[in-house]
């Protein structure tokens, strides 16, 4: 019975990936909730206590307040922009990047051109 | 701290990937430890610069993405491929130039947080002072991801009406995404045009700073992307202003 659970567990963690936030989407963020993805993004997990420090150091005028700073990330969090792990002093942060999704050209077309490639063909080179 | 920077343009034949390779070794030159990633897995090419060929890629940024390795396998230290002496390193983090495998990665499509992720392992693993990104030409996930990380943006254009206009897009999307530094560069400039005219008209259309022009340079042309032109001609114009461009990523 745990494979089952451990294959539904996996297909979850794909799920959440599959819905996670786009690139181009951080651009519609406010400019504060930007910086704060930006952040995290550069240091991939990110501990709650680091964040509220980085949060301290911006600019008055894009500086969240703590109760803000706590709202927004719970809303990313709902939206699977973010992921939350671990408990009180010990919360950590990811961003949720969404897959590249693949070709939405039929199947028929990409087995056709895998057949014509022959991969053990050299390169032409001039 | 590292310094990640993304070379980029609207348009491709711009000039992207001459302009990383000679900034990744000139920036080596000064004892720097650069990475370069060739994110441009639909058309891979700054391999050849840096005079690698598919037989010597033992592993490809690809196969990182498919998580048959690590990001630090797939990195290979090109320096000496340089043939210039040099007190720093560039390492190259190669796509794949196998038909097969460029069909397969933009028919399934990969984890772009596995490629941030990567990014950020490179800077740490390898030790890197900087870490430049040769991204695919106009607005796709890798270039927006690359943008979003990056703490200087290179947008390379030509005096070109396609270009004036693409280059627009690029430059309001990298302004949306709060890049700390954006440095514009014309290249292929023809000797023709008044550069201090090209200069102020760019700089007004788009708020920024044009860091550089490189003038059209028929040496390059025959170079043909054989070996990094500023270590092929040191002495040349448009090696004084690729200098030039590595002392402002190194003041910003």
């Amino acid at each position: 019975m745990s494979g089952v659970f451990d294959r539904l567990q996996q297909q979850l963690e794909i799920r959440k990936r599959e819905e996670g936030i786009s690139a181009i989407e951080l651009t519609d963020l406010p400019p504060a909730l930007r910086k704060i993805m930006r952040l995290m993004l550069r240091e991939v997990v990110i501990k709650y206590t680091d964040l509220c420090v980085a949060i301290e150091s911006m600019d008055a005028k894009s500086r969240l307040s703590r109760p803000e700073l706590d709202s927004a990330l719970s809303q990313l969090v709902e939206q699977n922009w973010l992921a939350r792990s671990g408990e009180g002093e010990f919360i950590n942060y990811r961003v949720n990047l969404r897959r590249k999704a693949g070709s939405q050209l039929s199947q028929d077309i990409w087995s056709a051109l895998d057949s014509k490639i022959d991969h053990t063909k050299e390169p032409d080179t001039p | 701290m590292s310094k990640i920077v993304s070379v980029h343009s609207f348009r491709g034949g711009t000039g992207k990937s001459n302009t990383t390779a000679n900034l990744a070794s000139l920036l080596a030159m000064n004892g720097n430890r650069v990475g370069v990633v060739d994110t441009d897995v639909n058309s891979p090419g700054i391999h050849i610069l840096f005079g690698m060929d598919e037989s010597h890629m033992v592993h490809s940024l690809n196969d990182y993405l498919w998580g048959k390795c690590g990001i630090k396998d797939c990195a290979h230290d090109v320096t000496a491929n340089l043939k210039t002496p040099m007190s720093g390193h560039v390492f190259l983090i190669p796509s794949s130039i196998k038909a097969g495998e460029i069909a397969r990665i933009l028919r399934e499509g990969y984890d772009v947080g596995l490629l941030n992720d990567g990014f950020q392992d490179l800077i740490e693993q390898l030790k890197l002072d900087y870490l430049l990104i040769d991204t695919h030409p106009g607005v796709n996930e890798e270039t927006l991801l690359s943008i979003a990380i990056s703490d200087i943006l290179v947008v390379i254009m030509r005096p070109d009406q396609q270009d004036f206009q693409g280059t627009s897009v690029t430059v309001e999307v990298a302004r949306k995404l709060g890049v700390p530094n954006l440095f514009l560069v014309i290249n292929k400039a023809p000797m023709a045009l008044d550069f201090n005219e090209l200069k102020a008209r760019a700089e007004k259309i788009y708020n920024c700073d044009v860091a550089a022009i490189l003038p059209h340079s028929d040496e390059m042309m025959m170079l043909a992307s054989a070996g990094i032109f500023s270590l092929h001609y040191p002495d040349h114009p448009v090696a004084a202003k690729y200098r030039q461009l590595v002392a402002l990523l190194e003041k910003s």
